[in-house]
C-alpha cells in the first residue's frame, strides 16, 4: 500500500516496518502511532497528506509536533481522534493503551473521545456551544462517560475543574454563558472540559494561536497545571517553535506529511541535523536579542502531495541538495546510535556544527541612506497630535441612553520620520487597529490632528488633498487572501491604484513589471489569479500594490501574522530591503513582539488606548520600565529550551478590563504586578492620578509612577524543574 | 522599454493558458467538473434542454396546430392521427402541449432572469448606499412581501384591468405580475451578501486607494456574487413555472385561448377518469420541467459550494487547490 510512496531502495514491506518499529516501542506508551497514512481525494487527485508517522507518547510527557501549514500535523491529530471526514482514507495503526483505535466505529470511538483521549481545539470562540452555560457543557462531558455519577458530584467536579484552570469564583461562573467569557477564559473552559474525565492523552491543536501573548502565557501555564494534575500524555501541535520549547519533552518536526526530525527538545534546538529544522529555527526572529541579522528565508513552497515525491521532499528548497538527495526519500535515521534523536537527511553527519545562516545564505542587512542621519534631521512623514476616538456605549431597546464611553484611542501623539519603522504593540483591544483606521480615515471632524507628509486633516480635507494624501500613504493588510479580489488577475490588482490616479496605460505596464521584480515575483505571473499563489507570494502582491503609487509611508497591519514561519522570514527580509532601498517609512501594528523587535526602529506599547511606553526599540525591549511592557516581553516564549525552563515569567492575571470599568488613575492598575505589591499608601497614587509620559533615556518615555517597584510574587512564575 | 511588449492585453484575458497549467485549476473549470460529475444534475440539464427544443420544433412533427378543430375526433384517446389524443373541443392535444410548454418555459425563464436582475440591482444599491436609503428600500421590500400576491394576480388578469387585458396578451400580463412579486427574497439575500463583501479587506483596500464607491460596487461586488446569481436564476425559473401552473390551474393566470401547462391541467382535472390522457400528458411535462430544474439546481449548488463533500476522482493534478480542499474539510469536521 505504501509501496508507491517509499522509494524503491528504501522499500520495506509495511509489515516489516511495523515489526521493527514495534520492537522498539516502549511498552508503557499510552499512545503509540505506527505507519499512519492519510489520503484525501481532491479535484487534483489523491493527496497523500500524512505519509507514515510513528511516535509514542509516555504518560506525563509532552510531545510537540511542529510544522508549517499543510505539513499534516492537524490531519494527524484528527486521524487519531477519528474526526476526519469519511472521505479520508486512513491506514496504519493508532493504539491507545494497547487498544487499536483505527477502524473503530464512530460509536465505539465516542467511548474514548473525551474520556481517555481528549482534545483542545485552536479556536476557543467557536468550540463552545453559545446557548448552554459552561457549567452545563462541563457536566455534559462528565455525564456522557459517567452515567452513574450523581448530580451533586458532577457539579462539585465542574467547580473543581473550573478552579483548576484558574477561573475566579468558579461556583458562580458555572452559570455563565460562553459569550460572557473572553477568549482566554473560554480556552480555559475548553481545557477544563478536556481534562474532565482524567484523560490519558490530551491533544492540543494550536491551543494558543488565536490568543494574545499575555493570555497565551496564562493558558500555557494552565495546560502545564492540567498535565501535572492528570498525569496525561500531551501531544502539542503548533507552528510556534517558542511555545514548544518550554512545554515539550520530545519534538517531532513534520514536513510534507512526514516526520523529518525527531528527538528531545535539546537535540532539536541545539544540535538539529536536518536542514529544514535548521532553517525553521533560523527563520524565527528573537525577542531577546538585539543583534541585527537578516532572517533565514527558506525559498520555495512545500511540495505538492498529490504527486508522491521521488527524492527527499525538502530537496527542492534545500540549499545543500545534491544529486544523491533526489534519489529516493531518506528514512528517519538515528543521528548517533543509541539516542532517540533521528533525522531524515543523508547529510546528517556533515551538519553537526553548521550555522543555519551560512547554509541558507541569509542576505546581508540592508542599510538605508537615512540610517546615517540622526533622527531629528530627517523629515517628518506622519505626525499625530492628541488623536482621540471615543465610542459612546448605548443601552436600552427603545430609548437609547448613554451608559459610558469606550476610549478606543485616548490622546495619542507620535511622529514617524523618513526611513524609519515605527511599531505599535499591545494586546487585542488596546486600540492599535483603531489608530490605523483613524490615520487612514483622514477626516476633518476627527478629534485630534493627523499630518501626513505636511498635509493636515484640519486644513486640507477636501477631495483633492485626500487624493494627494492617498499617494503618500498606502496600506498592507493582515490577511493576504482577503485583501486581494479573488476575481482579479495580479495585473488588475496592481493596476487598480494607478488607473485611479489616471496614469497612462504604457506607464502602468512598465511600473507593474518594476513592481513584480521589486517584490521578488516572476514577471510572467501577472496573468495569474491570487488563488494560484502561496500565502507569502500573495502578501508580496499586497506589498507591490501598496508600493504602486510610490508612497512615502506604508501602513502595515500585522503583515506577517497570517504567514508560515519560513515564509514570514522572506517577507520580513523583503520589507527590510524595501525600506532601505526606497527610503520608505513604515507604521506597523503587530502582536508578535519578536517580529517588531527585528524590523522596527522605534516602538510604542499601547494599553487601553494610551501609550504606556515609547521609544527606541532596543532601549524599550532591553530595559523596559513600564510594568506592562515587562509583562508583555516576559510572556513571549523564546525558542531556546534552556532559557525557557529557567527564566522567570510574569503571568498577568485576568484580561483587559472592560472599558466601562477603566480605572480613574493609571488604567493598568487592575492587572499591574507592581501595584499589587505596593503598600496601600502608594497604591492610592496609582488609583487617583494618571501617570504622564516621562523621559527615561535619550529616546524612551514611559508612564508609570513606580517603574522600579517590586513585582508581586503571585504573578511571577519560575519553572525550576521541568 | 522592451519588456513593455511582454504583456499583451489580450493575454491578460486569456485564462485558458493558465488553466491548462497542471498545478493550478481555474475555478470555473472546477465548477464545471463538479457539475459534470453529478449525474443527476447532468440528466436534469439534458431533460430541460430537450424540453425547450421540443417546445420550439415539436410543432413541425404534427400537421395539427393549436387552433384547428378536428370535428371527427372530439375527446378521442391517443391514436396514430393524434399522438396524444384530442381535447373536448377537438383540438390536437400534442399541439396544445407543445404550445403550453413553450409558454410555460418562456414565463419561467423571463421571470427567473429578470427578477434576479432586479434583485441584484436593488440589493447591491441597498448595501452600497446603506443608512436611510437602505431603510426606505427595505421597507418597500417588506411591504411587497406582505402584499397578498394571489389577489393582485386575480385582479390584474381578470376583472380589474379590462382595458389592459385587451391590449396585452395574458402571458405577458402574468409575467409582469409574477415579476413584481418574485424578486424580494433574492434581493434581501444579495443585500446581506454584499454587506458582508463590503467588509472584506479587498474592498477596504480599494477604498483606501481612493477608488470611487460606484467602481467598487461594479468591479468588486457584482463579480463576487456571480455564483449566487446563477443559482438564483435556476431557482427563480422553477418558482415561476410552478407559480404560472398554480395560477392558471385555479383560473386566474393564463386565460383561454392562450394555453399553458397550467391551463391544460386545470381544464382536465374534472374529467380525469373519463379523459385521462388530457390530464396526464401536460402533468408529466410539467414534472419533467420542474424536476429537471431542481436536479440541475442541486448540482449547481454542490459545484459552487467550496466546502461541499464532492471529492475528486483519481486523476493527475496539482497542489494548491488540493491542499485548500483538505484544509476546508478539516475545518468543517471540527
Amino acid at each position: 500500500m505504501t509501496s508507491n510512496t517509499t522509494a524503491p531502495d528504501t522499500a520495506q514491506s509495511t509489515a516489516e516496518r511495523l515489526r521493527v518499529a514495534g520492537l522498539h516501542a516502549p511498552t508503557d506508551a499510552v499512545l503509540s502511532v505506527r505507519d499512519l497514512n492519510v489520503r484525501f481525494n481532491t479535484e487534483n487527485g489523491v493527496v497523500h497528506a500524512v505519509r507514515g508517522i510513528d511516535f509514542d507518547v509516555l504518560p506525563g510527557k509532552t510531545l510537540g509536533i511542529v510544522g508549517e501549514s499543510g505539513s499534516g500535523k492537524s490531519v494527524t491529530s484528527m486521524a487519531i481522534m477519528g474526526l476526519l471526514p469519511p472521505t479520508a482514507e486512513i491506514s496504519g495503526s493508532v493504539r491507545l493503551k494497547g487498544k487499536e483505535l483505527l477502524g473503530l466505529s464512530d460509536k465505539a470511538m465516542c467511548r474514548h473521545r473525551g474520556n481517555d483521549l481528549a482534545m483542545v481545539f485552536q479556536d476557543p470562540l467557536s468550540s463552545l456551544t453559545p446557548v448552554y452555560t459552561v457549567g452545563t457543557q462541563i457536566v455534559e462531558a462528565l455525564t456522557v462517560h459517567n452515567p452513574t455519577m450523581s448530580k451533586q458530584a458532577k457539579e462539585a467536579r465542574a467547580v473543581e475543574l473550573l478552579g483548576l484552570v484558574g477561573i475566579p469564583s468558579p461556583k458562580d461562573r458555572l452559570k455563565a454563558f460562553p459569550h460572557e467569557f473572553s477568549g482566554g477564559m473560554r480556552q480555559r473552559v475548553m481545557i477544563a472540559i478536556a481534562i474532565a474525565n482524567n484523560p490519558r492523552v490530551l491533544i492540543a491543536d494550536e491551543p494558543t494561536t488565536a490568543l494574545d501573548v499575555t493570555i497565551q502565557a496564562q493558558v500555557l501555564e494552565v495546560l502545564h497545571a492540567a498535565q501535572e494534575e492528570t498525569g496525561a500524555a500531551v501531544v502539542m501541535i503548533t507552528h510556534d517553535l517558542g511555545v514548544v520549547a518550554g512545554m515539550a519533552d520530545d519534538i517531532m518536526v513534520m514536513y510534507a506529511g512526514r516526520p523529518v526530525e525527531t528527538g528531545s527538545v535539546d537535540d532539536i534546538y541545539y544540535s538539529s541535523r536536518m536542514p529544514y529544522t535548521m532553517g525553521l529555527l533560523g527563520a524565527v526572529p528573537r525577542v531577546d536579542i538585539a543583534e541585527k541579522t537578516s532572517l533565514v528565508p527558506i525559498e520555495g513552497i512545500p511540495p505538492n502531495l498529490a504527486h508522491p515525491p521521488t527524492g527527499c521532499s525538502f530537496a527542492p528548497r534545500c540549499p545543500l541538495a545534491s544529486e544523491a538527495c533526489l534519489d529516493g526519500e531518506p528514512d528517519l535515521r538515528e543521528v548517533a546510535s543509541g539516542t532517540a534523536h533521528s533525522a531524515a537527511c543523508i547529510k546528517t553527519e556533515a551538519l553537526a556544527d553548521v550555522d543555519a545562516h551560512a547554509i541558507f545564505a541569509a542576505p546581508a542587512v540592508p542599510v538605508s541612506r537615512f540610517d546615517r542621519l540622526p533622527r531629528h534631521e530627517r523629515k517628518t512623514v506622519l505626525e499625530l497630535r492628541d488623536v482621540r476616538k471615543h465610542f459612546p456605549l448605548m443601552k436600552g431597546a427603545l430609548l437609547k441612553r448613554r451608559i459610558g464611553t469606550v476610549k478606543a484611542v485616548d490622546g495619542l501623539s507620535f511622529d514617524i520620520r523618513e526611513g524609519e519603522c515605527f511599531s505599535i504593540v499591545g494586546e487585542s483591544g488596546c486600540g492599535k487597529t483603531t489608530t490605523l483606521l483613524e490615520i487612514m480615515e483622514f477626516h476633518k471632524d476627527q478629534d485630534g490632528e493627523v499630518v501626513i507628509g505636511g498635509l493636515s486633516n484640519k486644513h486640507a480635507a477636501d477631495a483633492k488633498a485626500k487624493g494627494a494624501m492617498r499617494r503618500e500613504l498606502q496600506m498592507v493588510f493582515q490577511d493576504p487572501t482577503g485583501a486581494l479580489d479573488p476575481r482579479f488577475t495580479v495585473y488588475e490588482v496592481l493596476a487598480e491604484p494607478m488607473e485611479n490616479l489616471g496614469m497612462p496605460k504604457p506607464a502602468i505596464r512598465k511600473r507593474i513589471m518594476e513592481l513584480m521584480e521589486l517584490v521578488g515575483l516572476q514577471a510572467d505571473h501577472v496573468n495569474r489569479f491570487p488563488n494560484q499563489f502561496s500565502g507569502g507570494q500573495r502578501q508580496r502582491i499586497g506589498i507591490a500594490r501598496a508600493l504602486a503609487v510610490n508612497p512615502r509611508l506604508v501602513v502595515l497591519d500585522e503583515p506577517v501574522s497570517a504567514l508560515d514561519v519560513s515564509v514570514q522570514a522572506g517577507v520580513i527580509n523583503l520589507l527590510d530591503k524595501l525600506r532601505a532601498e526606497l527610503g520608505l517609512s513604515y507604521l506597523m501594528v503587530a502582536h508578535d513582539l519578536s517580529v517588531v523587535r527585528h524590523i522596527s526602529n522605534r516602538v510604542a506599547v499601547m494599553y487601553l488606548g494610551k501609550i504606556v511606553e515609547i521609544g527606541d526599540v532596543d532601549a524599550v525591549f532591553d530595559n523596559p520600565r513600564h510594568p506592562y511592557t515587562r509583562a508583555l516581553l516576559s510572556a513571549i516564549p523564546v525558542p531556546d529550551p534552556e532559557l525557557e525552563r529557567t527564566r522567570e515569567r510574569i503571568i498577568l492575571q485576568g484580561d483587559l478590563p472592560s472599558p466601562l470599568e477603566a480605572p480613574a488613575g493609571c488604567n493598568f492598575a487592575t492587572r499591574c504586578p507592581v501595584f499589587a505589591a505596593l503598600p496601600p499608601a502608594k497604591q492610592e497614587k496609582c488609583l487617583t492620578l494618571e501617570p504622564a509620559l516621562e523621559l527615561a533615556a535619550v529616546d524612551q518615555q514611559f508612564a508609570c509612577f513606580y517603574p522600579d517597584g517590586e513585582l508581586d510574587a503571585d504573578m511571577v512564575v519560575v519553572h525550576e524543574d521541568h | 522599454m522592451t519588456n513593455l511588449n511582454t504583456i499583451d492585453p489580450a493575454a491578460i484575458l486569456d485564462e485558458g493558458k493558465i488553466e491548462n497549467d497542471d498545478v493550478v485549476i481555474g475555478k470555473s473549470r472546477i465548477i464545471l467538473r463538479r457539475f459534470l460529475r453529478n449525474r443527476t444534475a447532468v440528466a436534469g440539464l439534458v431533460i430541460f434542454l430537450t424540453l425547450t427544443l421540443f417546445s420550439f420544433i415539436g410543432g413541425f412533427f404534427s400537421s395539427w396546430d393549436k387552433e384547428t378543430i378536428d370535428p371527427f375526433n372530439i375527446g378521442m384517446p391517443p391514436s396514430a392521427e393524434h399522438l396524444l389524443g384530442t381535447s373536448q373541443a377537438g383540438i390536437d392535444l400534442y399541439a396544445l402541449t407543445v404550445e403550453g410548454t413553450r409558454v410555460s418555459i418562456l414565463i419561467g425563464v423571463v421571470v427567473g432572469l429578470v427578477s434576479v436582475l432586479i434583485a441584484a440591482v436593488y440589493g447591491c444599491t441597498m448595501a452600497y448606499f446603506g443608512r436611510k436609503v437602505d431603510k426606505v428600500m427595505l421597507f418597500i421590500l417588506e411591504a411587497l412581501i406582505m402584499m397578498p400576491a394571489l389577489l393582485v394576480v386575480a385582479v390584474a388578469t381578470s376583472g380589474g384591468a379590462n382595458g389592459l387585458k385587451n391590449t396585452v396578451p395574458s402571458w405577458l400580463l402574468l409575467i409582469i405580475v409574477l415579476l413584481v412579486f418574485s424578486w424580494m427574497g433574492t434581493a434581501r439575500l444579495i443585500r446581506s451578501l454584499s454587506l458582508s463583501l463590503m467588509q472584506r479587506d479587498f474592498v477596504k483596500a480599494a477604498q483606501y486607494m481612493g477608488i470611487p464607491p460606484r467602481r467598487i460596487v461594479w468591479r468588486h461586488l457584482v463579480p463576487n456574487i456571480g455564483s449566487l446569481l446563477v443559482l438564483e436564476v435556476t431557482r427563480g425559473v422553477t418558482g415561476a413555472i410552478l407559480a404560472e401552473v398554480a395560477f392558471s390551474f385555479i383560473g386566474i393566470g393564463i386565460k383561454v385561448p392562450d394555453v399553458s401547462l397550467g391551463v391544460l391541467i386545470g381544464q382536465s382535472t374534472s374529467q380525469v377518469s373519463t379523459f385521462p390522457w388530457m390530464f396526464w400528458a401536460p402533468l408529466i411535462v410539467m414534472f419533467l420541467l420542474t424536476g429537471s430544474l431542481a436536479m440541475m439546481n442541486d448540482g449547481l449548488r454542490d459545484a459552487f459550494d467550496p466546502s461541499s463533500s464532492s471529492v475528486g476522482r483519481t486523476k493527475r493534478g496539482g497542489a494548491r487547490i488540493g491542499r485548500a480542499v483538505t484544509g476546508k474539510t478539516q475545518k468543517t469536521s471540527k
